[in-house]
């Protein structure tokens, strides 16, 4: 039996000798290729190959390696922030001018002093946008805002008020033209994104502003007079009222009411226009319109930008490509023709409109939109506002859902 | 039934259509009849799917179930801008290498439990459901740490590496499929391996060669199950591969689909029809083992 | 000893004839083979010990490599005893269970007494690094200079000296001591520096790898300001408006002399009016957690009723799937059946497909005005926005995508029944219906009754079958954090993850408060059932 054992050992102990021995020649350098000197970029998988290409020409320069990275957009603030607490962040990464606060909250990105020259060809709201406790913590280069599409074989006009669009909706409904009036993303859980531009020239705010434009949490205008009056004004329309607003529309099925005829008139957004030109409707680009007495209808407006990350073993090379490469009209020529969304940098923006139309009016849409507050508290109203309006379509009293939503926010919010 | 003493031998004279076809009704047409019902329910959300796939507008269309239009385009798309093939590989690789390893330790395990008394046996088999309870949404923060540090040594393991993503697939070898497989060995009589045994079979030979093949059945089952999974798995697949040629397809279509705005549909159709099929292509495959496999064999009596 | 081929003496009586064993001889001089097949593992075994244990010994990480050779003279003592017959079977998988299963659980576990969520992720050392590094401003109106880094002396580890053109075209050096002019430099078009006498100018890669260093250089500027650099070009004159103290343990904003001391209870620099930093660290709460639900009265009653609906579903879904998978096996369990192949391909069709497009279909085919569902039958149920009929719609989709499973499993287990046994029961006067319930299903309930638990454990966790479908809802105002169809995983999801703040330590005490109680349901109910005769059997 010991004889057995001893033989048993003596075997394994000379196999696992050859095979560390094989293993070890083949293995034996690959860990030493992602060292530093590599700087490494995520963004969505629309824009990957884009940003790839533009990288390549920058790694070039530089002498460096840069390796770009597929992130889901809708997942990528959670993975860079596990990321970061891992020690494993990217040095770069794309993201949405509303992460500000909470990124800064969890210290994952870095402040970035864009030379004076660069920041005059940014639009100076989306350089705001990105400005969080006086710091600008990301390089913008494309915003995006929701507007009105219509079919202009059914209704050649742009309606310039609400009132007007869904007078014009009505008719063609009655006539048996479309079956919807309009076709807005409401949903089971409200939709605050595209209510937005209703809810604000009716007259409702979800949180206060000082003088300078910051955002107070402080100041939740949810139960507020004017916003319970504001979704009064939206329940008309609801499903007790004219039903131009419905939550069976949802953003699964309300480009393709347009697109069948079933809907004239579209609340959509930048990602629909390549479909609206596959479709072959004849369509056009308008404002939101707002209230026949009500103030202006403001959209949110969303930037995407460049992040540089805190503490990344590249800082000098990233700061380097997003201050310097980012800002530059060509980069951004060649992210707009992977993904086309109107550019916030001046000589861009200039270049793409020329060529496209939908370019400036879309941005015609978005003058009277507001960027998306960035604090992290804003966070935490998506869902309890998003159910209150949903209610509100469905026809409960207004003053009851908001002031539930309220309290509910209010109460996260305190945590 | 049995109110109608009808001798046999006289009706197989007076066997009209009608009759045979009563007789047929009451043998197979019945069955035919429900398994259309059943097949029908199975098959009219997969025509969506297929019209999607088809609807050029890459739109998720839910009010017709024929397609608006026919076009390829979505297909083209699908493979001409996306590392579809490198994807496709890569799902079958992990579906393939997860499915057989994981058959492997869970019928080890499974042969344990069946056969094997000794202590912790109650805990492990209840632990083994129990901490399948747990979401694993929260943990992967610990995995994003524990690979960290692991890829810092051996970045063969760490993140983006098939390797790793492996290791944490294997993880999950031991659950519910362990269940499973307990309880088909228990149909197998005890006395085939205890005759076995007294005849000098060591345990080892008892398992591969005896128990082995007499329950081929669920492990093609299991094998089936979990190629299946481990090809729709994306949760902790988006965690460990960025890297746009280290995907799967499972992960790259949820990607298409993940942005509620730009939501591609028709690819995403496409991509979910071409990852169905090496699953029914493993299932053809098998099925021969899942229904033929035990009736030659021993039974519980 | 090779007799043993054809023996059938132990069968047990009334099983049908078998076909020879498998296999061959059982003589022991077999087990060479084995013996070389267990040598030949356990050495690559080995191996893969070795090559996994070399980085760890290299970088002198001793805890790594004590578990790791822990590991491997556990796998030893397993294979070499003759003793440990049942871990010779368990332990492979057991491995791979704790590490990445087990031990992930269990890290999670630890973070509910912790305040971990956004905010407060990272240790206080990283707070305070980040504090005070997001607090350089850039001095108003000042001079923004061309950078070029250089060094004096070696590349690699000489010291930085920062080339300076300010606007004016002025060349100036800077280093630790202060910025002094630089009369004499070769400068390009762009008025950035390419050389100057002394100085080493750095290649981007090289500045690249003295990123570190960079963070922490600024020439001073005399006031706490200092001239640092922003990218690979451009430098400006900026001042760390916020300092640690170390001695008061508290963060001084030199700006408006504000004074955040540390408040090691909740993990972040709290100032005298309340107000805090942003950046928090991670902290021990002890409880807090816990008792944060456990005293909050509409947890306590949302819960409970999603914790009965939790169980409702689990059990139906089963139930339901069950009877419509084993009637399908039943249906196509017959001899000669025309088309029997094509059925069985076609039923599990739904098994087949991606169940997250399914999902993302299935709840299109519920929309009220433009539903598959409404427009065929002729209905206008808002299905998604009335409990009930919501949790109807859960249901009849999980069990469209779950009961190609149990019809699988079911196909399988049929073939251990034999046929012989029914029809001898209903030869006897049993009813078809009879002969089916007395002698097929105990029999199936043998091999099935684990895979019923096994759903049910699965279904009760099923966070795509509701998120997917409903998000949980129908939500309501007054309560939008628990909906109708919530199960206990996606409303843990939904307090956790709630938009925009991850609240790990939460979610993490939540989620051990479910554990704890779906296994006391689990263990109770287990000893009840007939699964848990056949794990006592």
């Amino acid at each position: 039996m010991r004889l057995r054992t001893a033989s048993a050992l003596a075997g394994i102990t000379a196999i696992a000798l050859a095979a560390t021995a094989c293993g070890g020649e083949g293995t034996g350098d690959s860990g030493g290729e992602a060292a530093a000197g590599t700087l490494v970029i995520w963004t969505d998988p629309e824009r990957a190959d884009a940003v790839e290409q533009s990288a390549a020409a920058f790694a070039e320069t530089n002498g460096i390696d840069v390796s770009v990275n597929a992130v889901a957009f809708e997942d990528m603030q959670g993975d860079v922030l596990n990321a970061y607490q891992a020690g494993n962040a990217p040095d770069v990464f794309i993201g949405a001018h509303d992460w500000t606060g909470n990124l800064v909250r969890n210290g994952a990105v870095q402040p970035i002093e864009l030379p004076q020259d660069r920041a005059d060809l940014l639009d100076s709201t989306s350089l705001e946008a990105m400005t969080y406790d006086g710091q600008l913590f990301g390089v913008p280069y494309s915003q995006e805002n929701i507007f009105l599409m219509r079919n202009t074989e059914l209704a050649p006009e742009a309606p310039r008020t609400f009132e007007e669009l869904v007078e014009a909706g009505s008719a063609l409904k009655e006539d048996g033209e479309v079956s919807e009036v309009l076709s807005m993303a409401v949903g089971q859980e409200g939709d605050p994104y595209r209510m937005n531009a209703l809810f604000t020239s009716a007259g409702g705010y979800l949180f206060g502003q000082d003088d300078t434009g910051t955002w107070d949490p402080a100041d939740l205008g949810v139960d507020t007079e004017a916003s319970i009056a504001a979704m009064e004004r939206i329940a008309e329309y609801g499903e007790a009222g004219e039903g131009v607003l419905r939550r069976s529309i949802t953003t699964e099925n309300d480009a393709a009411l347009f697109f069948d005829g079933e809907a004239a008139f579209f609340v959509a957004g930048p990602w629909n226009i390549a479909d609206a030109d596959a479709s072959g409707i004849d369509y056009a680009i308008s404002p939101i319109p707002g209230f026949e007495d009500g103030g202006p209808a403001s959209p949110y407006i969303g930037y995407q930008s460049f992040f540089v990350t805190e503490g990344s073993t590249n800082t000098a090379l990233a700061e380097e490509f997003v201050t310097n490469y980012v800002t530059d009209t060509d980069f951004i020529l060649d992210l707009y023709a992977a993904d086309p969304r109107t550019p916030v940098q001046a000589e861009a923006l200039e270049s793409v409109s020329a060529d496209d139309p939908n370019i400036g009016a879309i941005a015609e849409a978005g003058t009277e939109g507001m960027p998306m507050p960035s604090i992290p508290e804003m966070g935490e109203t998506w869902q309890p506002l998003g159910v209150a309006q949903a209610e509100i379509v469905g026809g409960t009293d207004p003053a009851k859902a908001m002031e539930s939503a309220a309290a509910t926010i209010s109460e996260q919010i305190g945590e | 039934m049995t109110a109608y003493t009808v001798d046999p031998a006289a009706t197989r004279y007076r066997r009209t259509a009608a009759t045979r076809f009563a007789l047929w009704a009451a043998r197979l047409g019945w069955r035919h009849a429900f398994m259309w019902v059943v097949a029908a329910f199975a098959v009219f959300p997969v025509l969506f799917v297929v019209s999607a796939a088809l609807n050029p507008l890459g739109t998720l269309s839910s009010a017709r179930l024929w397609p608006t239009g026919a076009s390829a385009d979505n297909a083209l798309d699908l493979f001409g801008n996306t590392p579809f093939t490198t994807w496709y590989a890569n799902s079958l690789f992990f579906a393939l290498a997860n499915a057989a390893v994981t058959v492997l330790l869970s019928a080890l395990a499974a042969y344990a439990f069946s056969r094997m008394r000794f202590r912790g046996r109650r805990v492990g088999l209840v632990g083994l459901l129990v901490i399948q309870m747990f979401p694993q949404f929260l943990a992967i923060v610990a995995l994003y740490l524990m690979f960290s540090s692991i890829g810092e040594y051996r970045p063969e393991l760490g993140f983006d590496t098939r390797w790793g993503l492996l290791l944490v697939y294997l993880g999950g070898a031991l659950s519910i499929n362990t269940w499973l497989m307990k309880g088909f060995f228990d149909t197998v009589p005890k006395e085939l391996d205890e005759s076995a045994q007294m005849d000098g079979a060591t345990h080892a030979q008892v398992f591969f060669r005896i128990m082995l093949p007499l329950v081929t059945p669920v492990l093609a089952i299991v094998g089936l199950l979990v190629f299946i999974n481990t090809v729709n798995e994306f949760l902790l697949a988006s965690v460990f591969l960025r890297d746009t040629d280290a995907k799967t397809l499972g992960l790259g279509l949820y990607q298409l689909v993940a942005s509620q705005r730009n939501a591609n549909f028709g690819m995403f159709s496409v991509g979910a029809i071409m990852l169905s099929l090496p699953t029914l292509m493993v299932f053809w495959f098998l099925q021969r083992y899942i229904t033929e496999g035990l009736t030659s064999g021993a039974v519980k009596g | 000893m090779a007799a043993s081929e054809h023996d059938s003496a132990g069968a047990p009586s009334g099983a049908p004839a078998r076909p020879p064993l498998p296999g061959g001889r059982f003589a022991p001089g077999t087990s060479l083979t084995a013996h070389v097949v267990k040598i030949g593992l356990l050495g690559l075994f080995t191996a893969l010990g070795v090559w996994a244990v070399l980085p760890l010994y290299l970088a002198g990480h001793w805890l790594g490599l004590a578990v790791a050779a822990g590991v491997v003279a556990l796998v030893y003592h397993v294979y070499l005893s003759k003793r440990t017959v049942p871990a010779k079977y368990l332990l492979p998988g057991v491995l791979f269970l704790v590490a990445f299963q087990i031990l992930p659980v269990l890290y999670t576990m630890s973070t509910s007494v912790t305040n971990m969520s956004d905010g407060h992720r990272v240790d206080k050392q990283q707070a305070i690094a980040s504090i005070e590094s997001l607090s350089v401003t850039r001095t108003p109106d000042a001079e923004e200079y061309t950078l070029t880094v250089a060094t004096a002396g070696d590349p690699e580890t000489g010291a930085l000296v920062f080339l300076l053109t300010d606007p004016e075209g002025r060349t100036y050096t800077g280093d630790e001591e202060g910025l002094d002019p630089l009369p004499t430099a070769t400068v390009n078009a762009s008025g950035r520096i390419t050389g100057a006498f002394g100085y080493t100018v750095l290649t981007p890669a090289q500045v690249n790898a003295r990123s570190a260093e960079l963070e922490e250089f600024a020439v001073p500027t005399g006031d706490g300001a200092g001239i640092r650099s922003s990218g690979l070009s451009t430098a400006f004159e900026g001042t760390a408006v916020r300092s640690y103290d170390a001695s008061c343990d508290c963060v001084t904003d030199s700006e408006t002399g504000t004074v955040y001391t540390a408040d090691d209870e909740r993990g972040a620099f709290y100032g005298p009016e309340g107000d805090r930093l942003p950046q928090g660290w991670k902290v021990n709460v002890g409880f807090d957690n816990f008792a944060r639900f456990l005293f909050d009265p509409t947890f306590a009653s949302s819960f409970f009723g999603i914790l009965v609906w939790n169980i409702a579903f689990a059990v139906a879904v089963t139930g339901l799937v069950f009877v419509v998978g084993l009637a399908v096996a039943m249906a196509l369990h017959v001899p000669r059946m025309r088309g029997k192949a094509l059925y069985r391909i076609l039923v599990v069709l739904p098994y087949a497909m991606s169940s997250l497009a399914m999902y993302l279909l299935w709840r299109d085919m519920f929309n009220t005005d433009f539903g598959l569902i409404n427009r065929m039958l002729g209905l206008q149920i808002d299905w998604f926005g009335d409990a009930w009929s919501a949790r109807a719609a859960v249901i009849l989709a999980n069990v469209w995508l779950g009961y190609p499973y149990m019809f699988l499993v079911a196909t399988g287990a049929l073939q251990a029944v034999p046929r012989e046994l029914s029809q001898a029961a209903q030869i006897d006067g049993a009813g078809r219906w009879q002969a089916f319930r007395h002698v097929t299903l105990p029999l199936l309930m043998v091999a099935m009754s684990p895979i019923l638990v096994a759903t049910f454990a699965f279904n009760f966790n099923n966070f795509n079958a509701v998120w997917l479908l409903t998000r949980g809802g129908p939500l309501s105002s007054e309560n939008s954090t628990a909906g109708a169809t919530d199960l206990l995983i996606t409303y843990t999801y939904r307090l956790a993850f709630n938009e925009a703040t991850a609240q790990y330590g939460y979610a993490a005490a939540l989620s051990v408060m479910i554990f704890v109680i779906v296994s006391l349901i689990s263990v109770v109910s287990l000893r009840r059932s007939k699964a848990l005769m056949e794990v006592d059997r």
